[in-house]
């Protein structure tokens, strides 16, 4: 899951950065609007978390711009709450609405949400086989005995489980799973996939080879 | 209306007196010239009939010192004895006849001395006199009753005018008053609302170079200062609240990933708690402050909608009872219905602050009674507890900012202060009005009246 935060307060940035990442989100920044549009025009995004104040571009332009090539699921994130704020804010294309200051747990559950949406899925919990991913809880079980992963591990499980039935290239993934800061070496996929193949089964990521993996 | 102090009957009374006086002093006035030129009438008359009888006196026949009085029978007519201006007259003569007088002269008139004024008035006569010779003396009189009765008619005639003239000045000057006084009323109207709160009034002038006029102008010009004044508080207060937001997000957001972090030391931990918890109470505070601010400035005003009272509270009340369970509290209820029109959120925040802080602010063990009733046209929500009252000092300064009764524990329970005045002002946004009456350790009782939903709304 690959995420924007446009947000000009740097303090801010970095915390949300740390927290996000936490997650096992991979998380690119932008602190004015210009660089954030050039980056959601850029990159297909899972979700942006967008600030409305910024310098150069605000939130509103920002959006109205961005709307106007993609759809990626966008949350507004302001520091106005006036209802008229938050109407102008949903109209225009934002898909959720945060008043700052906010709460981090609700800000992930929002942005969980955000993405499960986009994928299609209305509820947090995926089964597959024998596996059962709690996209809430960010927990998976496997024949109801509960299996660890890392944050990397589940955000990859949860990218294929979310694409179920496709084909997902290692493009996909390393677009989704790491940020623009991220020195990535070509063979942390491969370890990613041996480890969740060793926890949850071999037969559970098929590799096509040529074209990538697929959780059928 | 208080009579003696308002400043329209203490016109009327001066503008009163003061007719009073000038019509008075005019009809005295007129009354005494018309007295003097019926006299100096008269007395013209009297005098032009003296010098006849100064040469009616004639030589008596065979005594060369001595003289009669003999009036000729032409000048005797002017002396007509059954005229209503009968004039008589008396002679007295030192050499001769001593006293001649007509037939219509009173017995007892009195000589004159030489020296005298050469006229006098004797009760209801008055008598004109000349010394032709030393010791003779020749007087002309007649009776003034009638002038004086014509006079007198005269006297209430003056009267009478003077009456009219001055019921005709009061209800003139009282209508003078009304019309003068009545940009007062519209000035005092305007203050009045403003007063109340309404602080967008204003007077309505069509003449604008009159005194009061100008007077209004000033007024308004000071309402409109006011009024910049105070929404540009309510502006500050707005945008310090939104200014803040930011940075506390950072607080907040970083101390909440601080508790996330691995390894933390209980120190750390407890830090970070701390900070979070500052954060919070941060958090709600601006947000009181913003919603004050909102309900300042009247910007939640449009958002109305007909609504059940009793609706609300029953709903509230049942949102509330695990906090009532967790304070060991009862929580009652006594609902009739109640149409009021207003936000159902605000309505719903009131319901909540109000039972709130009787379920917070007492031991547990309290009960709480809410109830909804119609009373004098009005939705009366009370909200009364069992719990250990307020103290009358503290009861007129309960709707204050940031006035907390318990002064020990200010930050407890992490209230902001600024709960019974959101509630006031949302109740005031309304139109209604909140009261708080309190005994100490009996309880205490919240009441709110909001003006009644109309016949038209109730369906809707």
């Amino acid at each position: 899951m690959r995420l924007l935060v446009v947000e000009d307060e740097p303090d801010l940035l970095t915390g949300l950065l740390r927290a996000l990442r936490k997650d096992g989100y991979a998380v690119d920044s932008a602190a004015d609007g210009e660089e954030g549009l050039h980056k959601a025009l850029s990159t297909d995004y899972d979700a942006i978390v967008l600030d409305v104040m910024l310098p150069l571009l605000d939130g509103w332009e920002l959006l109205a711009r961005l709307r106007k090539k993609k759809s990626t699921p966008v949350l507004m994130l302001t520091a106005r709450d006036r209802s008229a704020d938050r109407v102008r804010g949903l109209d225009s294309g934002a898909d959720d609405y945060l008043v700052k200051p906010f709460d981090l747990p609700e800000l992930r559950a929002r942005l969980r949400a955000l993405i499960r949406r986009s994928a299609q899925q209305a509820r947090p919990v995926v089964q597959i086989g024998d596996v059962c991913i709690d996209t809430a809880a960010r927990t998976v079980t496997r024949a109801g005995a509960p299996v660890f992963l890392t944050a990397r591990e589940f955000v990859m499980l949860e990218y294929l489980a979310r694409h179920q039935g496709e084909v997902v290239t290692r493009t996909d993934l390393y677009e989704h799973l790491f940020d623009e800061s991220e020195e990535t070496q070509s063979n942390l996929l491969d370890v990613h996939v041996f480890n969740l193949r060793k926890k949850l089964g071999t037969e559970f990521i098929v590799t096509r080879r040529g074209h990538g993996y697929c959780i059928e | 209306m208080n009579f003696p102090r308002s400043i329209r009957w203490k016109l009327q009374l001066w503008y009163g007196g003061l007719l009073l006086l000038l019509l008075a002093g005019f009809g005295f006035t007129a009354y005494q010239l018309e007295s003097a030129r019926q006299l100096r009438h008269i007395d013209e008359e009297l005098q032009q009939r003296l010098p006849m009888l100064v040469d009616s006196q004639r030589p008596i026949p065979g005594d060369r010192d001595r003289r009669q009085f003999r009036l000729s029978t032409r000048d005797a007519l002017l002396f007509d004895q059954t005229g209503n201006e009968s004039f008589y007259y008396v002679v007295w003569l030192k050499h001769g006849e001593p006293v001649t007088r007509s037939t219509t002269a009173p017995e007892d008139v009195p000589q004159p001395k030489a020296g005298d004024p050469p006229n006098r008035l004797r009760g209801d006569v008055r008598e004109s006199f000349l010394f032709p010779g030393p010791g003779d003396c020749v007087l002309v009189g007649r009776s003034i009753a009638p002038d004086l009765a014509g006079l007198r008619q005269f006297a209430w005639w003056l009267c009478a005018v003077g009456v009219t003239v001055f019921a005709a000045g009061l209800a003139g000057g009282g209508w003078l008053i009304i019309k003068a006084l009545r940009p007062i009323q519209t000035i005092s109207a305007a203050a009045q609302s403003i007063a109340t709160g309404d602080l967008s009034q204003r007077i309505q002038t069509q003449d604008t170079e009159s005194e009061l006029g100008q007077l209004a102008t000033v007024l308004n010009t000071t309402f409109a200062r006011l009024e910049a004044s105070f929404s540009r508080q309510s502006r500050f207060t707005a945008d310090a609240a939104h200014e803040l937001r930011t940075p506390l997000a950072v607080i907040l957001l970083q101390s909440q990933n601080g508790l996330a972090a691995d390894h933390l030391t209980e120190e750390q931990r407890e830090a970070f708690l701390a900070t979070q918890r500052a954060a919070q109470r941060m958090r709600r505070l601006i947000e009181s402050l913003l919603t004050l601010a909102r309900l300042d400035s009247g910007e939640l005003s449009d958002n109305r909608a007909p609504c059940e009272l009793n609706r609300v509270a029953e709903e509230t009340v049942r949102l509330l009872q695990p906090l009532a369970a967790e304070h060991g509290a009862s929580l009652t209820t006594e609902l009739a219905p109640a149409h009021c029109v207003g936000n159902a959120d605000e309505l719903a925040q009131v319901v909540t602050n109000l039972v709130g802080n009787a379920l917070v602010h007492n031991r547990s063990g309290v009960s709480v009674h809410v109830k909804v009733l119609i009373e004098d046209q009005h939705a009366v929500l009370t909200v009364r507890d069992t719990g250990q009252g307020i103290a009358p000092a503290d009861i007129s300064h309960l709707f204050e900012r940031f006035y907390r009764v318990e002064k020990a524990r200010t930050t407890a329970g992490g209230h902001t202060g600024l709960g019974l005045a959101i509630t006031q002002a949302i109740v005031t946004a309304h139109g209604g009005m909140i009261v708080a009456e309190s005994r100490v350790g009996e309880g205490t009782v919240m009441t709110v009246r909001l003006p009644l939903a109309l016949r038209g709304a109730d369906s809707t």
